[in-house]
């Protein structure tokens, strides 16, 4: 009976295996078509059995593409290419990138002045940031700009022209909870909120955190958790 | 030290054509001057810049393998105190199908991608792949991470995983991946990644990501989409995506409570004719129950005449975290080895945290060939801002291409 019922997994493995072998294709080399140019492309990306790519949107769609195993990036373009639009490099001749305050080349999603846009452009995707840049980045800059003026955040101006309080309790825990990413910018430390946030005071964590805990704790070695909790 | 090392590197790959008469060795050289404003030191800078990209190909007499390197060296020489910075993005030695057809080996610096994580590292990259229709990636190595000119990072940090992918039925493509990062030796995260794509029809492609932080018990994004092409020149395209940001193991922000960020959005592009194309994006952006934003994007391509490229984009936000309503232009013109651009962006923001106002940047450039192995590029700038009444910025380069 056992046996029998081995036998049918493996015949049924097996034929499945062929069929797989049978179906596998090997991907198209793109080599050849290095030097087209993209109208070139659409004819046989388009109408022909092929998506089409390298189009209007691609400056977001090719994050997809380009993390599959077995991609076809390399066929027509060196990793200098994208080295340059993730990490501010400039080999290649762009005209239309501009330069950062640290002179590096940035990429053209980052439109104008983006120092003066780029908090509501962060807003979008929280994550999008952090595909090029390190926090060290952000608290490199604002760090020093946290003290200027209207370059405050709401939750940490006054209520009112001549208030003595503080935005602060009405509005951080929302604003803290949609982009965590931006407190770190300025207390990459979380020294202010483990003033109020730590054991005994009001609870940070996320819902499931008796089940998930453990693991901090064994990974950091308790590092993590000693900030508040001293017993750990 | 490094910007030696770096110098050494160099040298020794100069000499690599020797080694074998059969090799392709391509040099590319970039000289820059680059000026600009530094909005923290408050002043305007000057840094000089050299790149250089080298690629030794055929190195054998089979052809497989191959030498890429890619590095800068820069200085900010308006400073006298600031010394010499490098960082040397690439240098790897490739051997493609080391064993018949069967692996792919890159070994040095390289850059490394998979779903669940990617990086720059100092170590190994394999790709086992053509068993069937499937194939095993696995790296590996020191992670390098590039901050401010040059790099940081001790020598605990590494950047590890794998994938298995499955390439069966023409134009379906399904990958699960691990990844792992280390800082400092401790582990700070830990991935799973799942990508899938298949294009049952040439008119529709069905695709998906996600990416699952094992640590938090969490998946920290989801991405489904689906593309249509119901017309030869048409492509519509409609997203859902999910994230939850989850953060370092060791970094105390891994602790606290976050809320998803979702957002569904819809685009279409359209050809119109061989020279003229149109896109549209609509994106509904979710922060959590009380906050959402919209975002509309209108783009244009034209080439009317032969050599002659105009460009056109439109963005308009509005909801939480601001209103932003923004245009840019620029045009491209040719003319025998000289090709002019010229730009125009122009934004109006209102941040709902702070303040509000309108920037603007204007532009232009000229890229000369002088011949297949010299160009030159020089670009101005000038930002009408906040900051600045007027804050220029440029460069001049001097391409070597051999």
């Amino acid at each position: 009976m056992i046996i029998n019922k081995a036998f049918k997994i493996v015949v049924l493995s097996t034929a499945f295996l062929l069929v797989l072998v049978c179906l596998s294709f090997a991907r198209t080399d793109h080599r050849d078509y290095k030097g087209s140019k993209l109208d070139e492309c659409q004819d046989c990306h388009s109408g022909s059995g092929v998506m089409s790519n390298h189009g209007a949107f691609f400056m977001k769609e090719h994050r997809l593409l380009a993390q599959k195993a077995g991609n076809n990036c390399a066929d027509c373009h060196q990793q200098s290419f994208c080295i340059d639009c993730h990490k501010g490099g400039g080999i290649e001749p762009d005209l239309t990138r501009s330069l950062s305050r640290g002179s590096e080349y940035m990429p053209r999603t980052h439109r104008s002045d983006f120092i003066s846009i780029h908090s509501i452009k962060a807003a979008d995707n929280p994550q999008n940031c952090y595909r090029c840049h390190e926090t060290s980045f952000c608290t490199d800059c604002h760090s020093r700009t946290r003290e200027k003026g209207n370059m405050k955040i709401k939750s940490h101006r006054r209520a009112g022209a001549n208030s003595q309080i503080y935005n602060w309790n009405s509005d951080h825990a929302a604003e803290a909870r949609r982009n965590l990413q931006s407190c770190e910018t300025c207390h990459p430390d979380a020294d202010v909120c483990v003033k109020c946030h730590s054991s005994g005071k009001q609870n940070p964590h996320p819902r499931n955190w008796r089940s998930i805990k453990s693991r901090y704790r064994d990974i950091s070695n308790g590092r993590t958790c000693r900030k508040c909790h001293i017993t750990y | 030290m490094r910007v030696m090392k770096f110098l050494v590197i160099l040298m020794a790959l100069a000499c690599v054509p020797l080694l074998s008469h059969a090799a392709e060795v391509k040099l590319t050289s970039s000289t820059q001057m680059l000026w600009y404003q530094d909005i923290l030191a408050d002043q305007s800078e000057k840094d000089a810049a050299q790149y250089l990209r080298m690629s030794a190909t055929k190195i054998d007499d089979e052809g497989k393998l191959n030498i890429y390197g890619y590095g800068r060296a820069s200085k900010v020489f308006s400073s006298p105190s600031e010394d010499l910075q490098g960082r040397l993005y690439y240098f790897y030695v490739d051997y493609r199908n080391a064993f018949k057809d069967h692996l792919d080996v890159r070994a040095g610096r390289t850059y490394v991608n998979a779903a669940a994580i990617s990086g720059t590292v100092d170590g190994l990259y394999a790709d086992v792949k053509n068993l069937g229709p499937v194939g095993v990636t696995l790296f590996g190595g020191r992670h390098v991470i590039f901050e401010e000119k040059n790099e940081i990072g001790t020598r605990g940090d590494a950047l590890a995983g794998m994938s298995v992918y499955l390439d069966t039925i023409k134009n379906t493509h399904v990958e699960v991946s691990f990844g792992r990062k280390y800082g400092d030796t401790d582990i700070t995260r830990e991935l799973l990644g799942l990508d899938f794509s298949t294009t049952p029809h040439g008119m529709v492609n069905f695709y998906g990501r996600l990416k699952y932080d094992t640590t938090a018990e969490t998946y920290n994004e989801m991405l489904f989409g689906a593309k249509v092409a119901p017309l030869k020149d048409l492509v519509i395209r409609g997203e859902y995506y999910n994230s939850y940001p989850t953060f370092d193991i060791t970094s105390i922000y891994s602790i606290f409570a976050v809320e998803q960020y979702q957002e569904k959005s819809i685009a279409a592009e359209y050809q119109l004719t061989s020279k003229y194309r149109v896109s549209v994006k609509y994106a509904k952006e979710n922060f959590d129950s009380d906050a959402d934003a919209d975002v509309v994007e209108i783009g244009f391509l034209a080439k009317p005449i032969k050599d002659l490229t105009l460009n056109a984009t439109y963005e308009q936000r509005s909801g939480y975290a601001g209103q932003l309503s923004g245009i840019r232009f620029y045009g491209e013109y040719k003319i025998n080895k000289a090709a002019i651009l010229a730009g125009i962006d122009y934004d109006d923001f209102r941040r709902e945290i702070s303040r509000e106002g309108t920037v603007k940047k204007y532009w232009a450039g000229l890229n000369y060939e002088f011949n297949k192995i010299v160009s030159a590029v020089v670009r101005v700038e000038d930002n009408v801002n906040f900051n600045y009444d007027n804050g220029y910025q440029g460069y001049i380069a001097v391409q070597l291409n051999y």
